[in-house]
């Protein structure tokens, strides 16, 4: 670990990944590809069903085989591809070069175990060294991710902390082994606004500290706002927009992506009538052929039959819709509008 | 005492719990709500707002007696429903309708759609056998569902869709008051717009008075007209919503405001008025509750609980440094969206309301006609 040099290649660089379920079809997850680099967040959004934290599973190795199967894809980090390692190499790196934060700690922490034998288990099985050099770690990182007292907290259970301090515990846990790659799959939707803010406030400064690339899992626009380099929206298992943080909020293309925003409430003065987008996600076994969003676009026509793919507007901005740029395909209505 | 314009009413009202009772030595209690006084106004959109563990769940269940007070006084309509025989709630409860949280939980599983929507017109003997499945398919579909899924049963449905049968049942019995508990806090975004839309349409259309409680501060934003702050069992704050949102004048309530992640790209604001988790409420803290991580607690407030004062104008707050604080909120004149974004948005909504393609027209066959 320890010197990171200038990288000519992408931290993390997915090809077309593809998921099924059990003898569904169609994928779950259809064609994603992503790239980052060091240091970067990257967001996922989207909301459930999208295929999201699949996506982070598959990344991670964790993806239930069966029922699930991965149909196609290739996840490069470190010069290797994920899905061709062995059970050993993946062990290796995960938990040590990789790391995940899941959504909730109650469940993803080991409920028998202190929270420093937690972390110090994960500490010994990457660097070795004696249990006292483990905990001393693992006291280390309590005192990073700011858990007050923490001598106190290191024999603590999981069970005696709230949920603030358990998210930040398994922060402490996902940072031991300093992973060049986080992958946190919506950190802090089971936490309270005010702890949420702290937690993504941490998150976000550790990150600053430790140069590690964050791929973040959300559903909330305004986390999104407020953490991401990139941003890759997704619906119903596909990448229907990604781009700069900037380029997605200012000038979003998606009909989804639109949809999606406009469906928040505003923060300042009262909006009227939140304008929706109709109908439902369509269910795994009943994907629609063509562009997914199709049958609920207002903008859908006879070529959303057939697939978009995820053409490039210009400065990385993609959008996976034949009506982009929408301006330009409806002229009429964006006066009119 | 009984104004008019006040629908529903709380009086010192108080839920304790105990947790445990040891065989010797004092039990355990949490004292949930602790207190509470609220007038909520008819027709009005009446917000409680508060983080998990604050009571509002609680204060939610004891204004529809769906729990019984341990002290205090619950009024509707000038009746205290608190010291009301079995028989007269059932018969007021015809008026007072509860929304779950949880559309997955709270609809009996082996009920059709049908016979759950029926259920509340024939506990209060509304309607005859005859007309009752009109009126079924009538509910339907005027939270935007398909009256023939009536014959169904819940697990056939999506969590927005068992929201909207929730709705459903709750409007079956034609009452004034709908008391919502994070109506919508279980759905994805774009789902929780259609039903934030469909409560809105419905309370015009039945001049409801609606009590939401939430912790999601932008959907209150844009559903409420007052709004109730509540932390550790007791409000702290109350307010039309936008001298909440623009002025608060309680630390919490500015501190909750300064915690919602703004979805613009820029917008995020370093300051942190608030620190540290909320305090267990078994062992609640001396003096003003919120004084341990208040940025602004002073002797006073460690020594001495403030009560809710009304300021001049008639919002109130409980705050010994009301007076000489100055908070920060989210101005109403904020806009949060770039022109261009706006230009998209409103593009947009000029599509929806077109309904120009065929394709949307026929949208997704499981969810017709929302808007």
């Amino acid at each position: 670990m320890g010197e990171r040099l200038p990288e000519p290649h992408p931290l993390l660089q997915v090809t077309d990944l593809s998921i099924r379920i059990g003898s569904v079809g169609e994928n779950l997850v259809d064609g994603v590809s992503l790239r980052m680099n060091a240091g970067e967040t990257l967001c996922i959004v989207g909301e459930s069903g999208c295929g999201k934290s699949l996506t982070a599973l598959a990344l991670m190795g964790l993806l239930p085989t069966p029922p699930l199967r991965l149909m196609s894809g290739r996840a490069e980090f470190g010069g290797q591809d994920l899905f061709s390692l062995s059970s050993q190499d993946l062990n290796h790196i995960r938990g040590g070069e990789m790391a995940m934060i899941f959504q909730e700690p109650m469940t993803s922490l080991n409920p028998a175990l202190t929270i420093g034998e937690q972390i110090a288990e994960s500490v010994r099985r990457h660097r070795g060294g004696t249990r006292t050099e483990a905990l001393d770690r693992a006291l280390e990182m309590l005192r990073r991710v700011r858990i007050p007292a923490p001598e106190k907290r290191l024999g603590e259970y999981p069970h005696q902390m709230s949920g603030g301090m358990r998210q930040r515990a398994m922060i402490a846990m996902a940072l031991a082994n300093d992973p060049r790659l986080l992958i946190a799959d919506e950190p802090t939707t089971a936490l309270d606004v005010t702890v949420q803010q702290q937690v993504l406030d941490l998150i976000r400064a550790l990150q600053a500290e430790t140069g590690a690339g964050l791929v973040l899992i959300t559903h909330d626009l305004g986390v999104v706002a407020e953490m991401a380099d990139q941003v890759a929206v997704m619906y119903a298992g596909r990448i229907v927009e990604s781009g700069p943080v900037a380029a997605i909020f200012d000038d979003p293309q998606h009909p989804y992506t639109i949809g999606l925003m406009s469906s928040m409430p505003a923060l300042g003065a009262r909006s009227g009538r939140l304008v929706t987008i109709p109908g439902i996600v369509p269910p795994a076994n009943a994907m629609p052929k063509g562009c997914r969003f199709a049958a609920r676009c207002p903008f859908a026509m006879p070529d959303c039959a057939k697939a978009p793919p995820l053409a490039d507007l210009g400065g990385g901005h993609r959008v996976a819709c034949w009506n982009a740029p929408l301006e330009q395909a409806f002229p009429a209505m964006a006066v009119a509008g | 005492m009984s104004d008019p314009d006040i629908i529903l009413e709380a009086i010192a009202l108080e839920r304790h719990f105990v947790t445990r009772k040891p065989m010797f030595g004092a039990p355990t209690v949490v004292r949930a709500v602790d207190g509470v006084d609220l007038r909520v106004r008819r027709g009005e959109t009446f917000a409680i707002v508060g983080e998990s563990g604050c009571g509002k769940s609680t204060l939610a269940r004891l204004l529809l007696r769906l729990i019984d007070p341990s002290g205090g006084t619950i009024r509707y309509e000038g009746a205290d429903l608190a010291a009301l025989a079995p028989a007269d709630l059932r018969a007021k409860r015809r008026d007072l309708q509860f929304i779950f949280q949880d559309p997955f939980s709270s609809l009996n599983p082996r009920m059709t759609v049908g016979a759950l929507i029926e259920e509340p017109m024939r506990t209060h003997d509304i309607g005859t056998p005859a007309d009752r499945p009109g009126r079924v398919a009538a509910l339907l579909s005027r939270v935007g569902l398909m009256p023939d899924y009536a014959n169904r049963y819940p697990h056939e449905f999506s969590g927005g869709q068992r929201q909207r049968i929730g709705i459903a049942r709750a409007l079956a019995s034609g009452p004034k008051v709908l008391v919502g508990d994070e109506p919508v806090s279980a759905l994805d975004v774009s789902i929780q717009a259609q039903v934030v839309n469909i409560l809105e349409d419905l309370k015009a259309e039945f001049g409801l008075t609606l009590v939401i409680i939430a912790h999601d501060l932008a959907v209150i934003r844009h559903m409420a007209d007052r709004v109730a702050v509540m932390y550790l069992g007791k409000i702290v704050e109350v307010a039309t919503v936008d001298e909440l949102f623009s002025t608060p004048r309680h630390p919490y309530t500015a501190a909750l405001i300064a915690a919602i992640p703004v979805p613009q790209v820029g917008a995020r604001s370093d300051a942190r008025p608030v620190e540290g988790d909320p305090p267990n409420p078994i062992n609640l803290p001396a003096g003003c509750r919120f004084q341990p991580r208040c940025a602004f607690a002073q002797d006073v407030c460690r020594a001495k609980e403030p009560s809710l004062q009304t300021l001049p104008g008639g919002r109130s707050v409980a705050c010994h440094r009301a007076e000489v604080m100055s908070l920060t909120g989210i101005a109403e004149t904020t806009d949060t969206r770039t022109k261009a974004a706006h230009r998209r948005f409103d593009l947009y909504r000029a599509a929806r309301i077109a309904g120009a393609s065929p394709q949307a027209a026929q949208g997704n066959p499981a969810l017709p006609s929302q808007e």
